[in-house]
């Protein structure tokens, strides 16, 4: 009982924040509402959102997501933008589409999660399967540089699961 | 060639309506002002001046549906609950079983909706607890938190809603629960009649003429506009629990309803 709440403490400041955010003000009473159905919320879904509550509450893990998300959305978004608009843009349009493997080394839901959604989110490659027990996806990719999962991962999702690997394994 | 000629003309028509309608006053000229009903309304919806007329609350399609025409929605809601209460018993006898295998569709997919889940409680949340502050109120938000059992079913499984404890029983018991509660802040005002002697009136929020009852229109110095707080939560869930059972009920497979629903044959 005193661990489903220790679990709850993550959800249920995220789900603070969303009320908040989304109410618009941050009178008291929107504070004293919000912490009653935050508390409820994290409660209800704690033992199926955290596995782990210190992991859950770890600062460095959370650093770590923080600098992920500026290297997603700074340095990995606008290359891929770069490179799928530079393609658009020729005349020639050099495109090699195809569905390839990419292969991942995680264990949790999170995990491969997130690696999928930034596959998916990254202009040029669209998570369209996986299989958990391979541990691979399947990938739709613009420009196939070559099938086999050296260089899929390679290209792909190396530098996502470097990151994710710190945030949620 | 002909295709675009067609298209062609459409956009013509479409372009020269248009500008019909907003410069050529094609449609009658605009109504300009405030007519006097909403006028009534826009004056007293919130109006610490004059009490007897007022529902203390700046949302005046809430103050309206819970207070001035509070009856009538009584009667809506009732309305809704009488269709509930006859899928549940068009379903008699079909027993909601837990199965041990649940597919339901990838573990990415899984994991976002999961995430998800709180969000979806807090949001349906604000909508009820500000109703009486901004548009929303307790049947939206009802019908907004309705989505998570409904992605549920979808994205896991039925059973895995149903082994998480969101079973038709607690459903309909949280279901009722709001309705009870609905029914008690109507009826609050007959208690205080009976008590300390003095007129009231069913569903009856501020103070009146002839009546001194009135529910508290702040709360610790927050608004919460009298009974149109309480209604709207307890309606939240009522609501939420109401479509919850729908969702359960019609998630059932067909052959195994007919199996309880077709009855016997005779020779």
């Amino acid at each position: 009982m005193v661990r489903r709440f220790v679990k709850a403490v993550t959800p249920g400041i995220v789900a603070f924040l969303t009320y908040v955010v989304f109410s618009g003000s941050i009178r008291p009473y929107d504070v004293v509402t919000g912490i009653i159905v935050s508390v409820v919320a994290g409660i209800i879904t704690a033992e199926l959102l955290v596995m782990s509550p210190t992991k859950a509450l770890n600062p460095v893990r959370l650093l770590w997501l923080i600098i992920y998300g500026l290297y997603y959305l700074i340095i990995a978004e606008s290359r891929a933008h770069f490179d799928v608009a530079k393609r658009i843009i020729n005349p020639k349009m050099p495109i090699k589409p195809g569905i390839v493997r990419v292969p991942f080394n995680v264990k949790t839901d999170y995990a491969i999660t997130s690696i999928a959604n930034s596959i998916t989110n990254t202009p040029g490659t669209v998570v369209v399967d996986l299989n958990t027990e391979k541990q691979v996806y399947y990938v739709h990719w613009i420009d196939v540089k070559a099938p086999d999962p050296k260089t899929t991962f390679e290209h792909i999702s190396k530098m996502f699961e470097r990151f994710i690997k710190k945030v949620f394994e | 060639m002909r295709k675009f000629l067609i298209a062609a003309a459409v956009i013509v028509i479409a372009v020269l309506a248009s500008i019909a309608a907003t410069v050529g006053g094609a449609l009658g000229p605009l109504f300009n002002g405030v007519r006097s009903l909403a006028e009534f309304y826009l004056l007293n919806v919130f109006n610490p001046h004059n009490q007897t007329l007022t529902a203390m609350s700046p949302e005046a399609v809430t103050s309206i549906v819970w207070d001035y025409r509070g009856l009538d929605t009584l009667f809506e809601t009732v309305v809704f609950y009488m269709a509930i209460i006859g899928c549940v018993s068009l379903h008699r006898g079909i027993e909601l079983i837990r199965k041990r295998s649940e597919a339901g569709l990838s573990r990415i997919v899984k994991t976002v909706t999961k995430i998800l889940i709180p969000l979806n409680i807090v949001i349906a949340a604000s909508i009820a607890l500000h109703g009486h502050l901004t548009p929303g109120g307790g049947f939206q938000a009802g019908a907004a938190m309705a989505v998570a059992p409904i992605i549920v079913i979808v994205v896991f499984s039925r059973f895995f809603l149903l082994r998480k404890g969101v079973t038709k029983e607690v459903a309909l018991s949280l279901r009722s629960m709001g309705l009870l509660g609905i029914a008690l802040v109507a009826l609050i005002p007959l208690i205080a009649w009976v008590t300390t002697g003095s007129a009231a009136y069913v569903m009856q929020n501020q103070v009146k003429a002839d009546s001194s009852f009135s529910f508290p229109a702040y709360i610790g110095g927050s608004l919460v506009s009298g009974s149109l707080i309480w209604y709207n939560i307890f309606e939240f869930l009522a609501v939420t629990f109401g479509f919850t059972i729908v969702f359960l009920l019609l998630s059932v497979d067909e052959e195994t309803v007919r199996k309880v629903l077709g009855g016997e044959e005779h020779e």
